[in-house]
C-alpha cells in the first residue's frame, strides 16, 4: 500500500471527479473524504463538455455530482459513462432533493445520494460504492473467465472429437493392407515357412484385426451426434421392438426372457435411441449368469424426466468398477472371456448424455444388473404411453 | 460370354490392385485386367491415347473414387458424359463408406457402389462377386 504524501497515514488513494458549480462546496467534499481517510484527488468541473472532455482523460474511482447545476443535467453523466463504456459509481451530493426525485435517480443508475447538510454521510457512501463497484468487477472478470474457460472446453473437446474422427478414419486405409497381407500370407504360406513363422503370422493377424475392429469401435464412437441427430417423437416400444429382431438369433440361442414393460414415447433420434437399447440388452445377454437370461424392460415418469431400467439376472458388476464401465476402451473381463473392446457403454454414456439425460447401473456381483438412464420428458410425450403393449410375434422370445 | 471379359481397374493403391488381380486371376475363366493408377491414364485409355493407342475397349470399369489428380468422380462423370463410353457398367470400387460418396456416384451413373472390406475373406468375396455377376448373370451390350 502506498502512504499518501499528505499525512503519512495509509489512505486509500481515490481520483474523484467533483460535478460542482459551487467551490466552496467542492472544498468541503474534499476535505470530508480527506477526513474521512481517503487520499484525494479531484477535479472539479461544471459543465457537460468538460465532464465528457475529463472522463475521456482520466479514470476516476468515484463521481460526485451536484444534482442541480446551472449548465448541466448532471443525470446526463450517466449517459456519457454508457457511451464510453465506464463504469464508475456516481453519488448525487446536492442541497435539496425531494425523495421522489431522488430514488427516481437512483433508478436510472445513481449509486446514493447525500444531502449536502448531512455530509457526514458522505464518506460512508462512497465507501460503499467503490465495495459495491470492485465486487461488481470482480464478478464480471470471474464470469468472463469463467465463459473463455467453458469456450475453450467446448473447442478443445471439439477438436479431440475430429481428431479421434480423423485419426480412426485415416489409420484404416493403411491397417486394412496390414491386415489383408498378412491374412494373404498366412493363407498362401501356412505350413511353408517353420512353425515359428506361422506363429509370427498369426499373432500379426490378429493385432491386425483386432486393431481393426477398435478403430472401427473408436469411429462408431465419434461419429455419434457428428451427422447431425434429428430428434423427434418415437416411440420407445418399437425402437424396443427393432432391437428386439436385431437379436433375434441371440434372444432364441440363449432362450432368453424379454419382459417388456408399456414405454412412453420421447424426444430423441430413433437410430440412437435403437443402438442404446440394443447395446444395453445386448450386455445383458452377454453377460448373463448360469441362469437362463431374464431381462426387464421399463420405464417411469419422475418429475420432469423418464428413467429406463433394463434389468437382468447376469453377472453383476461389483461397486467399485460401476462408473468405470461407461468409459471408452475399458473392459472387465479377458477378450476370451468376454469378445468386445469395450466401446458399448461409452456409446450408451454418449447418447444418454446428449440427449441431456443421465446413466447409472445398479448392480451386486453376482446378482444381476439395473441399468438406468434418464431422457428428459419432452411435450411429445404427454399421456402417449400406450395402455396395452402387445408383444409382436417376431420380438415374443421364447419364455 | 465366349471371348475373354476384359477389365479396366482403376486404383492408385498398388495393394489393392494387386489383391483384386489375385482374386480375378484365380477365376475358372480369368478376365484379361488392364491397370492404370489415376484418372487421366484412365481417360486416355477409354480414348486410346498417347501410350494406349493399342488398348482394347473394356466389358466392365472397376473404378476408385479417391485417386490422385483427376478422381473417380470426374472419371465416372466423364464416362456416363461421353456417348461413346457411357454404356460401359462401371463398378465403383472403394475405401469410402460416406452416404454422400454412394448418392453421388448413383446420381451421376454408376453401375454399382461396393466399399471395399477390411477383411481379406470378405474383400476376395466382394471381387469374386463383382465378376460373378458383370460376366456370368449380368448381359453386357455388345
Amino acid at each position: 500500500m502506498t502512504a499518501s504524501p499528505n499525512n503519512g497515514n495509509n489512505n486509500q488513494r481515490m481520483h474523484v471527479l467533483l460535478i460542482e458549480d459551487a467551490p466552496s462546496d467542492a472544498e468541503i467534499e474534499v476535505a470530508e473524504l480527506r477526513r474521512g481517510g481517503f487520499d484525494v484527488t479531484a477535479d472539479v468541473v461544471d459543465t457537460g463538455d468538460q465532464v465528457r472532455a475529463h472522463l475521456g482523460k482520466n479514470s476516476y474511482d468515484v463521481i460526485l455530482a451536484d444534482y442541480s447545476l446551472p449548465n448541466f443535467r448532471c443525470m446526463d453523466t450517466l449517459d456519457i459513462l454508457r457511451e464510453k463504456n465506464q463504469t464508475i459509481p456516481m453519488i448525487l451530493v446536492t442541497g435539496a432533493l425531494n425523495s421522489e426525485t431522488a430514488v427516481e435517480c437512483v433508478k436510472q443508475g445513481a449509486v446514493d445520494y447525500v444531502l449536502k447538510d448531512n455530509l457526514g454521510r458522505l464518506v460512508q457512501c462512497v465507501r460503499r460504492a467503490l465495495e459495491d463497484t470492485r465486487l461488481r468487477k470482480e464478478r464480471t472478470r470471474a464470469q468472463e473467465q469463467l465463459a473463455l474457460k467453458v469456450d475453450e472446453l467446448a473447442r478443445s473437446n471439439c477438436d479431440l472429437e475430429q481428431f479421434a474422427y480423423v485419426a480412426s478414419h485415416d489409420l484404416q486405409e493403411p491397417l486394412r493392407m496390414v491386415a489383408a497381407y498378412t491374412q494373404l500370407l498366412s493363407e498362401r504360406y501356412r505350413g511353408k515357412l517353420d512353425s515359428a513363422a506361422d506363429r509370427y503370422i498369426a499373432y500379426a493377424v490378429e493385432g491386425a484385426t483386432r486393431m481393426q475392429a477398435l478403430l472401427e469401435d473408436l469411429l462408431a464412437f465419434s461419429r455419434i451426434g457428428r451427422n447431425g441427430v434429428t430428434p423427434a417423437p418415437t416411440d420407445v416400444n418399437t425402437a424396443v421392438e427393432e432391437v428386439l429382431r436385431n437379436l433375434a438369433f441371440t434372444l432364441k440361442e440363449h432362450s432368453v426372457t424379454i419382459i417388456c414393460n408399456p414405454l412412453p414415447t420421447i424426444l430423441a433420434d430413433r437410430f440412437q435411441l435403437v443402438q442404446l437399447f440394443q447395446n444395453l440388452i445386448g450386455n445383458a445377454i452377454k453377460f448373463r449368469g448360469k441362469a437362463t437370461p431374464s431381462i426387464a424392460i421399463s420405464a417411469d415418469k419422475l418429475g420432469e424426466e423418464w428413467v429406463f431400467s433394463i434389468v437382468d439376472n447376469g453377472i453383476g458388476i461389483a461397486a467399485e468398477h460401476k462408473e468405470f464401465i461407461f468409459k471408452i476402451f475399458q473392459r472387465l473381463h479377458t477378450r476370451a472371456e468376454y469378445p468386445g473392446n469395450g466401446v458399448g457403454l461409452a456409446i450408451c454414456k454418449k447418447i444418454v448424455e446428449q440427449n441431456g439425460g443421465r446413466i447409472w447401473v445398479d448392480s451386486e456381483l453376482g446378482r444381476g444388473s439395473n441399468f438406468r438412464f434418464t431422457f428428459p420428458a419432452a411435450s411429445a410425450d404427454r399421456a402417449s404411453k400406450k395402455e396395452e403393449y402387445e408383444l409382436s410375434p417376431q420380438n415374443l422370445v421364447s419364455r | 460370354m465366349n471371348s475373354v471379359p476384359k477389365i479396366l481397374l482403376v486404383d492408385d493403391n498398388p495393394a489393392d490392385a494387386n489383391l483384386t488381380c489375385e482374386v480375378l486371376a484365380t477365376s475358372e475363366h480369368p478376365a484379361q485386367v488392364s491397370t492404370v493408377q489415376d484418372g487421366e491414364q484412365a481417360m486416355m485409355f477409354l480414348h486410346r491415347v498417347g501410350q494406349f493407342t493399342e488398348a482394347s475397349r473394356p466389358d466392365l470399369i472397376i473404378l476408385d473414387l479417391n485417386l490422385p489428380g483427376k478422381d473417380g468422380r470426374t472419371v465416372l462423370a466423364e464416362v456416363k458424359a461421353d456417348p461413346k463410353l457411357n454404356e460401359l457398367p462401371v463398378v465403383i470400387f472403394t475405401t469410402s463408406h460416406s452416404p454422400r460418396d454412394i448418392a453421388r456416384c448413383y446420381e451421376l451413373g454408376a453401375n454399382s457402389y461396393v466399399s471395399k472390406p477390411g477383411n481379406l475373406g470378405q474383400f476376395f468375396s466382394a471381387v469374386r462377386s463383382i465378376e460373378n455377376f458383370w460376366f456370368h448373370f449380368a448381359s453386357l451390350p455388345n
